[in-house]
């Protein structure tokens, strides 16, 4: 029996903060700790309009901003639930992002749903190319490559030719969906949107999904928020038949991070996981102890900020427990009296700081400064090597 | 024997140096554990049997040490020293000098040869079969663009970290020149630097709780997979506090690797998955090094304030060895989507 194939290019993300997660449950977790939590008495709440409620009866202040939320999602007007609740233009464009970011995940998915396409797939074969003739026209941005796979997709749905908009959806297979996302909204209107929410599933496949979503799917399409809406509660756990493949996308994700710019987060998950463009994930259900927060993985290119951690929507000031660039804790701890080394030729001074440079000849001036700063506050002894040349003296003050 | 202060943080060693620990080793032969402190001396112990074998004393601090068989080894001094140890006559002499104190001391069983790295901006090669003194056992001097802060080997590979965060790669075959010179991919002063045992790169950390994953493969597929990850934060009262990652030491079979940090916590890595494998409780103090043994089962933890806050009163330095389980280190399995039938 074909096993469904599903993409998981496209995670479920959090409206708030834009960050990426393997499935619902965590995104909710998150979404609990990080945006609906009482900043007050940490108490978690479970959207951020019930938060703003609490803390106005309970603590007597108004709440006006999401915390941790990134500028122009911090409304508290907004019914979000993990992936429900997300305005139609803001899914767009989240997944419209991702296209730009990950044409490596499409032609993954491609090479290995064309496997699937030579393999015991009849019926999809059968039923899913007539579709696709018909979708050249509707989706210009269509790429030839990816003829196959839709077909690799045995997904009972498929024979059935329902709702041609959802047809149209689902033949660009997962493997185009990150091309065609854009196209595909505007023709899709609503449907997307519901089945995304599932942990699972890339976008428009999510449809082709269940066969039980045939039924739901129509009448899902049409609310938007999805807010406490009876039909939509029962998708996502259809759909949650779906394999989870997190790896075939996490190489293409692992790209897409280190394509985007240094995480930015200010994360207090304990793992690190790959999740792709902002490149961390609070998964607080996945600490093994609690402990010192540990970030996504931040790109080679280092951040351009000077002494501030990549931490931005919090706004967290950063307190460096070393910050001398110019000495290594040895050297700093290596000029304290008690570690002076004594030789034969050593003399001992208490008023004098002498400064040499092994290698060469003069005084390296450059490290005159911070040590002088130091100097204030201890005498050094003076080391003579036969090596050394010329000596200055500097009084402390 | 002293009681273990408690069963999740591993035996302490009885005897441990009198001052801050500077670094830790374990032998490729046997369970014996080489420890050199801020207090002059070099350390041998049994770390099974917690049992001191030998001691060492030097003219100053013993920055860094290391075996080079289970008889003998070296240490690098703060007295610009890079002395010979043989531990069974308890004799030491000394095999060469820099021009200012030696930060790291390694030997390469590749080549033969023990490398020393400098504050006085050197890297030195020397052959320990000489006798002592530098004419008979000075292989070559190279000069780095800075003071050297750490070294790493594997295979015929040598990765110099120095000040300024300059990263050097050496072949060991030819060191007229440095196979590459990079740049650390941190924006902050570089700590440590230990290469994978596959030998394909190294990991970086510096002073603002931050590791970087970094290849040798300068290719765009090989560079591609690099990457850095934040750790050994603390966030309280809004705002983070950032601990310098002090150690790491790679998990000689499955190539997983465990990071201490001023925060006194140690971390246990899987660079290929990128997740956190495991932290362990919370240390007294400051880790200042980490050192698995040779089959991995054993952790040395070096627990010794590292002076990152000035000098001030702090825990006593310690030594904590503990067993390490499978489950710590080892990695998981990758998750892959269910293949088509």
């Amino acid at each position: 029996m074909g096993k469904k194939k599903k993409r998981v290019s496209s995670k479920v993300w959090c409206y708030y903060c834009d960050r990426e997660f393997d499935d619902e449950k965590i995104l909710v977790q998150h979404q609990k700790a990080k945006h609906f939590k009482c900043h007050v008495c940490h108490k978690k709440l479970s959207t951020a309009g019930g938060m703003t409620i609490h803390v106005l009866q309970v603590h007597k202040e108004t709440v006006t901003k999401v915390p941790n939320a990134k500028p122009g999602r911090e409304s508290t007007d907004i019914e979000i639930y993990g992936m429900q609740g997300i305005p139609p233009d803001i899914l767009a464009a989240h997944y419209g992002e991702e296209d730009d970011e990950a044409p490596s995940k499409v032609a993954k998915v491609e090479i290995t749903s064309t496997q699937l396409v030579g393999g015991a797939v009849p019926r999809p074969l059968g039923i899913g190319f007539p579709p696709q003739s018909t979708l050249g026209a509707m989706q210009p941005v269509y790429n030839p490559g990816l003829a196959m796979p839709p077909a690799g997709w045995p997904i009972p749905p498929r024979p059935q030719p329902w709702f041609p908009q959802h047809q149209a959806v689902s033949v660009p297979p997962p493997a185009a969906v990150g091309l065609v996302q854009q196209p595909l909204f505007p023709v899709q209107n609503v449907p997307p949107p519901v089945p995304s929410a599932t942990p699972s599933a890339s976008q428009p496949p999510v449809q082709i999904a269940p066969p039980g979503l045939p039924s739901t799917v129509p009448a899902v399409p049409v609310t938007q928020p999805l807010f406490p809406v009876g039909g939509n509660s029962h998708i996502p756990p259809q759909v949650t038949n779906f394999p989870r493949g997190p790896s075939l996308s996490s190489p293409g994700e692992q790209k897409v991070s280190l394509e985007s710019s240094y995480s930015v987060n200010n994360s207090t998950g304990n793992s690190y996981q790959v999740p792709p463009i902002q490149g961390g994930t609070l998964v607080n259900s996945h600490s093994y102890a609690s402990g010192p927060n540990t970030g996504g993985p931040s790109i080679g290119p280092p951040p351009v900020i000077a002494n501030k951690a990549p931490t931005t929507h919090a706004s967290n000031e950063v307190y460096l427990v070393w910050d001398d660039e110019a000495m290594s804790m040895e050297e700093r701890r290596m000029s304290l009296a008690k570690y002076q080394v004594h030789d034969e030729t050593s003399q001992v001074s208490d008023n004098y700081l002498l400064l040499f440079r092994p290698n060469g000849f003069g005084v390296d001036l450059s490290r005159l400064t911070p040590l002088v700063g130091f100097t204030l506050q201890f005498f050094f002894k003076i080391q003579l090597f036969s090596q050394c040349c010329i000596i200055i003296e500097v009084l402390p003050m | 024997m002293t009681a273990a202060v408690a069963p999740v943080a591993g035996r302490e060693l009885s005897n441990p140096p009198s001052d801050g620990i500077s670094n830790l080793r374990f032998s490729n032969h046997s369970d014996h554990l080489l420890v050199s402190s801020w207090d002059k001396t070099v350390r041998l112990y049994d770390a099974s049997a917690n049992v001191l074998r030998g001691e060492f004393m030097h003219g100053g601090a013993v920055l860094d040490c290391c075996f080079h068989d289970d008889s003998s080894g070296f240490s690098a001094g703060a007295d610009n020293t890079v002395r010979r140890l043989v531990f069974n006559y308890g004799k030491e002499d000394i095999l060469g000098r820099h021009d200012a104190p030696v930060r790291c001391v390694e030997y390469s069983y590749t080549i033969g040869q023990v490398i020393t790295g400098s504050w006085d901006k050197t890297l030195k090669c020397w052959d320990p079969r000489g006798a002592s003194g530098q004419e008979h056992t000075l292989v070559g001097t190279y000069s780095q663009p800075e003071r050297v802060y750490s070294i790493s080997l594997v295979g015929h590979r040598l990765v110099v970290a120095t000040a300024g965060r300059h990263v050097n790669v050496y072949d060991l075959r030819n060191m007229s020149q440095p196979e590459q010179r990079r740049e650390s991919s941190l924006k902050y002063q570089t700590r440590c630097v230990r290469c994978y045992p596959n030998g394909t790169g190294f990991a970086l950390s510096s002073v603002e709780g931050r590791v970087a994953m970094e290849f040798f493969d300068l290719s765009e597929a090989g560079q591609s997979k690099k990457y850095a990850f934040k750790c050994h934060r603390k966030s309280e009262a809004g705002r983070d506090i950032v601990y310098p990652v002090n150690s790491i030491a790679f998990h000689p079979i499955y190539g997983t690797f465990a990071t201490g940090g001023c925060d006194g916590y140690v971390n246990v890595w899987d660079g290929n998955n990128k997740k956190r494998l495991y932290q362990y409780s919370k240390y007294p103090t400051s880790i200042a090094a980490l050192s698995f043994s040779r089959d991995g089962r054993l952790l040395a933890v070096a627990s010794s304030y590292t002076f990152e806050e000035g000098d001030k009163p702090h825990e006593p330095d310690s030594i904590f060895v503990r067993s390490v389980n499978e489950v710590e280190v080892k990695p998981k399995p990758k998750v892959y989507p269910t293949p088509p039938a």
